[in-house]
This record gives C-alpha cells, structure tokens and sequence, in this order.
C-alpha cells in the first residue's frame, strides 16, 4: 500500500497522468462542442481510431507535425461526412455515429494490413514518428523549486500544452463570442436561433466537423505518444469514455477537463498498478477505469435526477 | 403607396393541405392591421410566408412597390420584417439580452460586447414602453415579459414591420392592456403592426384594419370603424354565431369531487394553494376565478393527480383520491383537459388516432392481449374526427401538424367522447376560434347537463361568466370570494377580488359555497 502512495504522489505519476488524461481531454472537448450545438457525437471513438492510424501512416512519410495535421483532418473529415448524413440525408444521427464507429474498427486494420503489407495487428514494422515532448529543463535554473517545476512540467507532449490552451479557448468561445452563443442556443432551443436567421444546420454541421478534429487530434497524440504506432482497437473506449465525461463535467469545458483527468488518473493507476501488486490480475486493473465511468455517470444522474426534483418536475 | 401586399399566394404544403388559396393582404404603412379568421384558415401560413419561413407556391410580394422574394427569416429580417410566433422562440436558459441580440450581436473584436448589448436593450425597452430586466434567463419570467422580449427582439434588428401571431392568447387580461399601450406607441413611432388574434373586442380595440380569411382564402378586407363584433364574426365564420349557451336544470344534490384544507406547496418551496376548501356537484359547473397564478392551475392539477399535495384531503366519488395514480382517478370517472395542450394534453409527433386512445389502453375494445386494434382505433378515430368537426386530413395525421383550435378539439374528443363524473377544465378556448369556441362550450355544457361535475378554470372572464353555475374567486391560494353565476354578476365586480381588494366574509361566500 505505501508503494502504491509513493508512487501516487511522485511526479512520474503526475507526468503519466498528463500522459492518459491528453487524448480523452480532447476527445471530451469534442464531445463537449457536438453536445452543447444539439448532435450527439457517440462516433468519438471510431473518429478517434481513424486518427490513431492517419497519424502513425503519414508519420512515416513526413514530419511529425503533419502527421498530427492529418489524424486532425480525417476526424474533421468524418465530422463532416457524419453531419452530411444526418443532415442533409436526415439519417438519424446515433445511427451514422454507429457507422463510423464500425466502419472504423473494420476499416483501420484492413488499411493496416495494406499499409505493412499484411500485419493486422500492429504497425511495428513501420518506422513511425512520435510527437515531441517539450523539455523544460532550463527550469531546474530556478533556484529551490527549479527541480521540482522541471520534474513536473518537462517531458510532457507539445498537444498536452495545447490541450490546456484549448479548455481556456472552448470556454472563451462558448461564453464569451457570439458564435459560442449560436451553438448553445442551437443544441438548446433551435427554433430560437432559426427565428434569429441564424443557419442551424450549418452550425451544427461545423461543430461535428470540430468535434472530430478534436476526436482526431486526441487520436494522434495516442499513437503518436502515448504509444508510438498504431494497434488495432488501440483506442478500447476512450471514445464512449470521453462522451462520459463530457455529461460528468456538466457540459462546461473546465468540468470536462476535471472529468478528463479523473479518468486519465484512474487509466495512470492502472497503468503503474501491475506492477505493484502481482496478485491481482493485470485485466481486473485494466477494468479500473471503465468501472470508474459507469460508477460517475451513475453518480451523476442521482444527483441531477434530485436536482430536477429540487427544481420541482412535478 | 402599399407598404407590404401579398397578391395571389397560394400554399400547399407536402401532404395536400391547401392552407393558402389566392390569398391578398395590403398593409398601409402606420396601421395596425389585423388578420382574423377561424382555426386553420391558414393566418400563420401566410405570416410565414411573409416571414421567409415557408415558400408560396403561387402569388408574389410587393415591398414598398418592388417585388421581393425571402428565401428564410434572415433576408425577411434584413428587409425590415419581425415576426412574434405563436410559440414563443427564446433559449430558455439564455439571459433576456442574450436572447435579444441572439444572431445580430454587437462585437468587439470576436468578443459579444455584453455591455453594448445591455445598453441597448434598455434603450429599446424604454423607447417602446416594454418594461424588462435584461439580466434574468428568461425562463424566470412570466409569459407576458417573454413577449416583450420577443418584441424587443424584432425592433433591435430594426423592424419595420412588426408580425404579431395572436399574441394575447397567452396574456392575461391587465397584460393584454399592457400589450396594447406598446402596440401604440410602435405605431406612434412610425412602425406597422400585423395583428393576429381570436377575441373580436381585441382586434376591434387595436386594429385600423381587418383581413378576414376563411378556409385559405381572403374573404375581405374592412375597416375596423366600419365593421360590428357581430357583422365580423358572421364573415369569418360564414353565419351567425352567438356565442350564449343555454343550460338545462339539473339535480345538483350529488357531491362528487370535494377537497378539503388542501396545500400545495410548489418547488420553490412557496404556497401556492393555501387551505382550500371544495365541493363540486354532479350536474354543475364551478369556476374557479383568478389572476394567473393564484393557485387555479396547481388546484386542477392537485385534483388530477399531476402534483404532489402537502396536506389535505380530496375525495373523488366517495373515494379517498389523496394517493391514488392519475390512472386510478380517471378509473373513477375523472377527465381532464390541460392547460397547456402541446406540453400536457397530446404527443404532438404520434397520430390524431394514437391519441385519441392514449387514455383507454387498457380497455378491451382498443387493446387486447397487449395487442392494439389498430382497426377499432382507426374507427374511433374517424368516428370522432366527424362528430366534432376535427378538420385534419385523416386519423392518421400527426397532430403537431394541426392548428391550435383543431388541436384542443382533439383532446377534447379524447376527454369527452364518454360521459365522466368529473370534469377539470383548464383554459379550454385558448387561441380557439369563435365557430370551435361555441363548440367546445357546448360540449362542456352537455357534459354537466348528463350530470358530470366540473371544475372550470379560465383566464376569460367572458367564458366564466357564460359557463359556470358557481364561481369561487381565489386570491394567493385561498378562496376570497363566492358568487351564485347569475346575470348581475359583472368581470367588474369579480376584479375587486381578484386583485385582492376586498374579501367577502364567511358568511356572505356560505350561500354559494355548499
Ligand atoms: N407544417 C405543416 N404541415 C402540414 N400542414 C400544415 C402545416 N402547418 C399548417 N398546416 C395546415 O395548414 C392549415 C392552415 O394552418 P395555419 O396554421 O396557417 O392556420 P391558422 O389560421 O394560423 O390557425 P390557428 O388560428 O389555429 O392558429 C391547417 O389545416 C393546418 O393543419
Ligand atoms: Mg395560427
């Protein structure tokens, strides 16, 4: 148990915490935006794993910022042809979600297995590229907490800093631009910004396809850093985790950046855990986070189920 | 020079319903220009239309002489039109000003300037004697304040032309007044009011002009100074209606609902009925009088089984009610017909059929062995579109597609189309043509003439009057006043009480509170 505490509290596990919570803070922060604009995003995940594989292929061709810029693209990409289909061709929207997701656990290791010439497990052949860490050393200069800041702050990804530029970025765009407004009124009450001349379906149509940038841009720091390369079904429900997350967060962008790093925290135990107690199985572990989201979201609905009773739902 | 015409429009939408046949509308610059006509004459449609909405399929529109065509609300909005639905448009949890400047926001830079915002709101809110707080969400204010910031909306994005869809049916009588002083001094500004409305002494009151249409057509246009609330009800509906029901003497000895000391307590944790104590009749109509909000609407609903009571007892024929499901109430011959019918009273989206059955799902002739009969269904449906005049293309039509009038008349099907014992009646001609009106009247009647007891609730005193039998007058959840309905009864006589300036005391309410 004191080993677990050690670890708990040392700035390696603060680092691989920051490490796990990254790809689902932006998973979240997409899920968030198709939220709060009214279009359910449940494809996150399969937008997510499409990610993953763009990155790691176009890594092994180009510098590793393009590879980003591309796993970015094709989770835009399939923003938008989600939002095509759901509403341009009135599909139901959970459905077209569904899709992708299929689509994308089949349709990445068949594009694997094309790109190694054959594996359809893994991308371990491929000599892909990981994303930089950015090092902070030069804080060790600082006189007392110098080390400390530099244990803590250095060796995290370049799209871990952006990810918490973004919580700051989502949040002054939803509450402070008038575009923020527009989305919020359209997923809230669309009949208001309609009446307003306000384009509904196109500002949910551009939330979906930054939602899947988003989704995307968490796939490529998952197989760009967190692990370098691509495996099938690497992201194991991230996606469906991040769509947690964002209703345990109450839908506002700094409560899905609490929501991301609980998770995150709960995946970095499991990930340190193994190797601390050898008697539990390695699976059981692996469950921690996934139990930990149905236990929130179960928590979750209690409490708002009260909130609404409070507020008098007769 | 016409300000605004519409000539030949003509509107069929997917389906086959004919809502606008070769209609014309020429609006003067200046006026107050209302438009009247029973439910589904096809009103909303053409506002729409003029509003960049809906599409004509026929006929143009004239703008200050040029001909224009609104492909949606925005260019409408642009060419100096505001439109006011019939269902308000406002985001419920936005604040009052966020909903004013929604789409047409003053920026600074890529930030809402909040302030600027603010400033105009009340600006505009001063200007055109539209009294509100920019702060609140606006689902923190009463339904006139929602209006005004509806209006408000319209006149921040410069309307000329301001589009009115029978604003008053969710007003109070004193907001109705109030509504009327800023129609005024918008028109003293220099702006065009389009009025829609069902209360002829409204649009007589308001409007220089009248359009009347009829079944999608254009019957006419007067006006106002020309034209008598009776000449005017004839054109619209195509014959006389008097709007005076007669009822029969009936035996009124039989105690069927009574409620007694009862409480209800509402979420904010405020008493909103206060000790209340009732007895309703077989074979009798009481009204229950008030200003909105005076705990009429939490007694009905109380009664029904829709809210939960703090304290007190209500007794449905002979039976202790206090906790029984809403299901088992209307086992005991309850009926009711909600205020609010899209919310309370239908499923917009499932059929006329479906929800003319909604109620009876576990009577054998519709549902038999967890299995629906579609046909039976299908029959009832066709038998009671016909019997109370439903105009919707068949039973299979969703309801959300109907107008308002046809609509209450469904659920007023629903609820009538066998006799109950106990009948609560909620706002049951709101937005209501006269022709459905007089329908509807007389079906309430007929119900307590075959001896069901009813409990009548209406922000109408007009209807009250016409109606009841007893009137009880609530004042903060308590009963302030009783009066046997006879024709000396004047609205004047009940105001008093009903803004709480005088109380009868117990033994002057005793004679009409048996
Ligand atoms: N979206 C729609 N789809 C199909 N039919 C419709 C639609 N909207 C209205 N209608 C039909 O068109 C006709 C005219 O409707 P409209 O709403 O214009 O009537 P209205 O005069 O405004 O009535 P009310 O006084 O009840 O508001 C009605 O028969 C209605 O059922
Ligand atoms: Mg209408």
């Amino acid at each position: 148990m004191m080993e677990l505490f050690l670890t708990v509290f040392s700035a390696a596990f603060f680092v691989t915490v920051i490490r796990t919570t990254t790809p689902l803070l932006l998973a979240t922060l997409g899920g968030l935006i198709a939220d709060l604009g009214g279009a359910l995003n449940v494809a996150l995940e399969g937008m997510m794993l499409i990610g993953c594989l763009t990155a790691v292929i176009v890594s092994v061709y180009a510098p590793w910022y393009v590879a980003v810029a591309a796993g970015l693209g094709a989770g835009a990409l399939l923003g938008l042809i989600m939002a095509f289909f759901a509403f341009r061709l009135k599909a139901d929207i959970i459905l077209v979600g569904f899709a992708i997701n299929i689509f994308a656990a089949g349709g990445t290791v068949f594009a694997l297995a094309l790109a190694t010439g054959g594996d359809k497990g893994t991308s371990i052949n491929l000599p892909s590229k990981a994303i930089p860490a950015v090092d902070l050393s030069v804080l060790s200069n600082i006189p007392v907490v110098g080390p400390t800041l530099t244990a803590f702050l250095s060796g995290h990804s370049v799209l871990s800093w952006f990810a918490a530029f973004l919580v700051f970025a989502v949040w002054y765009f939803l509450y402070r631009t008038p575009w923020g407004l527009w989305l919020r009124g359209v997923g809230e009450y669309p009949a208001a910004p309609e009446a307003a001349g306000i384009p509904v379906n196109k500002i949910r149509t551009w939330s979906l396809v930054v939602s899947g940038a988003l989704a995307g841009l968490g796939g490529a720091q998952l197989a760009m850093f967190n692990y370098v390369g691509f495996t099938r079904e690497m992201t194991a429900g991230r996606g469906f985790i991040a769509l947690g997350a964002v209703l345990l967060g109450a839908r506002h962008p700094v409560g899905a950046l609490l929501a991301a790093l609980l998770f995150g925290a709960f995946e970095a135990l499991a990930v340190v855990m193994p190797g601390l107690f050898n008697e539990i199985p390695a699976e059981i572990i692996r469950m921690i986070p996934f139990v930990v989201t149905i236990a929130a979201l179960v928590l979750f609905s209690v409490r708002a189920q009260r909130a609404l009773a409070m507020r008098g739902a007769k | 020079m016409a300000l605004l015409e519409a000539i030949g429009i003509g509107k069929t939408y997917p389906g086959g319903v004919v809502a606008n046949d070769g209609v014309n509308l020429v609006i003067e610059p200046g006026e107050v220009h209302a438009v009247v006509g029973e439910n589904g004459a096809g009103k909303s449609t053409l506002m729409k239309i003029l509003f960049g909405i809906e599409q004509p399929n026929a006929g143009r529109l004239l703008l200050d002489g040029r001909e224009v065509h609104f492909a949606n609300p925005r260019e409408a909005i642009d060419a100096g039109i505001g439109m006011v639905f019939q269902h308000f448009s406002l985001v419920p949890t936005f604040s009052v000003y966020e909903n004013v400047v929604l789409g047409s926001e003053p920026r600074n830079g890529i930030r809402l300037d909040r302030q600027r915002a603010i400033a105009e709101v009340q600006e505009l809110s001063e200007r055109f004697r539209l009294k509100v707080d920019p702060l609140p969400p606006v689902r923190a204010l009463p339904v006139g304040q929602q209006q005004r910031v509806e209006i408000l909306k319209a006149l921040y994005r410069n309307a000329r032309i301001l589009i009115l869809d029978e604003p008053t049916a969710v007003l109070a009588p004193q907001e109705v007044q109030e509504l009327f002083v800023a129609i005024r001094s918008l028109v003293a500004q220099g702006k065009t009011v389009i009025f829609i409305a069902h209360k002829l002494p409204e649009v007589l009151e308001i409007s220089n002009t009248i359009t009347v249409m009829r079944q999608g057509k254009t019957v006419g246009q007067v006006k106002t100074s020309e034209v008598t609330e009776k000449s005017l009800a004839a054109m619209m509906v195509g014959r006389e209606v008097s709007l005076r029901v007669e009822r029969k003497q009936t035996d009124q000895s039989e105690c069927v609902a009574s409620v007694e000391g009862l409480r209800v307590v509402n979420a904010r944790g405020t008493e909103v009925v206060a000790g209340l104590d009732l007895n309703v009749h077989a074979g009798e109509i009481v009204g229950l009088v008030g200003v909105e909000g005076n705990g009429q609407a939490e007694t009905l609903e109380a009664i029904a089984g829709l809210r939960s009571i703090a304290e007190g007892t209500i007794t449905i024929a002979n039976e202790n009610a206090a906790s029984l499901s809403v299901l088992e109430r209307r086992g005991l011959g309850l009926a009711s017909i909600p205020e609010d019918r899209i919310a309370e009273g239908l499923a917009t989206g499932s059929s006329v059929a479906e929800n003319l059955v909604a109620t009876r799902l576990n009577d054998r002739r519709y549902v038999r062995n967890g299995l629906l009969d579609l046909k039976a269904i299908k029959a009832h449906a066709t038998k009671l579109i016909e019997q109370f005049s439903i105009r919707v293309g068949g039973p299979s039509y969703a309801v959300g597609t109907l107008s308002g009038g046809n609509m209450q008349k469904v659920v007023v099907a629903r609820e009538l189309c066998e006799q109950p014992k106990l009948l609560l009646v909620n706002q049951p001609t709101r937005g209501v043509d006269l022709g459905a009106t007089q329908f509807i009247w007389r079906t309430i009647t007929d119900a307590r003439d075959k001896g069901a007891a009813v409990l009548l609730s209406s922000a109408d005193l007009s209807e009250l009057l016409a109606l009841s039998d007893r009137l009880v007058v609530l004042y903060r959840g308590k009963i302030v006043a009783a009066f046997v309905n006879t024709p000396d009864l004047t609205p004047e006589t009940l105001g008093t009480y009903m803004l709480g300036l005088s109380t009868q005391t117990a033994d002057e309410m005793k004679a009409a509170l048996k």
